[in-house]
């Protein structure tokens, strides 16, 4: 049985899980949806009165009976490589790897679903209300006098991205940012804009959940500090306890979600509070395993290496 | 008009990192000239950033 992962081959952080995939004897295929059709070849078939399909990459092959897991990690876009790329051939594929991949019996980390789901900032919030975390008053709107009465009502205001810094070249960066209630909100109009209260923190909580198993990592932040991700502190990130309460309400979190993995981004204010800001469904924890050394990959590997069915995705196994 | 969020967005300039591993399409891993996985060696993986939150954000925006 194959665990199979979707990713780019860049991609190092899944290189660590590969190797202790290797280590554990458990099989693999690593495969980039970007090189179907062309260096990864795919066919399934209902023709002899069941389902049936295969991949194939680099001398690599697998059988859909023989498929124990499925790890979305980077994967690139369907088609993204082929000799002519465009959006329909993107499409015609995505039909093609997708629609066999949901046709086997396997498990997810995580399961496109709740992945697509998973990713909608103004739904985070709600699941984190329902699941006891402490949020920060946001709003999320496309009025200007809205977000001009957010800001002064809260003062301390940061604009951040819902979906990322936009495509382009040169690449762009758009980090959270501090704005005032002086700002010209007249722009608001032409873009959803995102504004949440600032929490004035000490230091960033990464939190990543893979299964039931939790690892917490802390970095001091400076003071008036936004964005983490910019800039460098001198800080490096540091192991640290999960509060209780915090876990209850992760666990609580990650089930409402049907996630498999999750990492959150928590500000910890003056007081040690752990207030949500955010929870990337595919996040990254290279950079957390290296400085800290906890067995963030290793859990990844065994959860893949698991042959039981994960019943926290409603109809994923049949 | 500019989208609101967009006027703190900046040009990103990102350093001229060429990654010393190549991807080894037998074992399905990046692998540095002697052989070994990159993997083996954190200090270098930490140094070209590759493993950073903010590494795959032009591509995916899960950080």
């Amino acid at each position: 049985m194959t665990v199979l992962i979707l990713t780019s081959e860049e991609d190092v952080t899944a290189d660590i899980v590969v190797a202790k995939l290797h280590g554990m004897g458990t099989p693999v295929m690593r495969l980039d949806p970007a090189d179907v059709p062309g260096k990864a070849v795919l066919s399934a078939d209902y023709a002899h009165g069941d389902f049936d399909g295969h991949l194939s990459v680099n001398g690599h092959v697998l059988s859909m009976g023989g498929l124990r897991s499925v790890w979305v990690r980077r994967p690139g876009e369907p088609a993204g490589h082929a000799a002519r790329p465009s959006p329909w051939l993107t499409a015609e594929t995505r039909q093609a790897l997708f629609g066999m991949l949901h046709s086997a019996s396997t498990r997810w980390m995580n399961h496109p679903r709740s992945a697509d789901l998973a990713r909608l900032k103004p739904w985070q919030l709600r699941v984190a209300h329902l699941s006891g975390f402490a949020v920060p008053p946001t709003v999320f709107t496309t009025a200007p006098r809205l977000a001009q009465q957010f800001a002064e009502e809260h003062r301390d205001v940061v604009v951040k991205s819902a979906s990322g810094p936009p495509p382009g070249d040169p690449p762009m960066a758009l980090p959270t940012t501090l704005i005032g209630p002086d700002a010209d909100f007249s722009a608001v109009a032409a873009g959803p804009a995102l504004l949440q209260r600032y929490i004035h923190k000490r230091a960033d909580i990464r939190l990543t959940c893979v299964g039931v198993q939790m690892f917490a990592a802390r970095k001091t932040a400076e003071p008036g500090q936004v964005d983490g991700r910019y800039g460098d502190t001198g800080h490096a990130w540091e192991v640290v306890p999960v509060p209780e309460r915090v876990g209850k309400s992760v666990h609580d979190y990650v089930a409402l979600a049907g996630l498999a993995y999750a990492a959150f981004d928590f500000a910890e204010d003056e007081e040690g509070i752990w207030w949500f800001l955010e929870c990337n469904q595919g996040g990254q924890f290279g950079f957390v395993e290296l400085e800290t050394g906890q067995p963030i990959s290793e859990a990844v590997a065994l959860w893949l290496s698991q042959r039981k069915p994960d019943r926290r995705v409603p109809g994923s196994h049949w | 008009m500019r989208p609101f969020t967009l006027n703190y967005a900046f040009p990103r300039r990102l350093p001229a990192v060429v990654t010393p591993y190549n991807f080894d399409e037998s074992r399905q891993l990046n692998v540095l000239p002697d052989g070994r996985p990159a993997v083996s060696d954190p200090d270098l993986l930490l140094a070209v950033g590759t493993t950073t939150s903010t590494a795959g954000s032009q591509t995916h925006f899960d950080d």
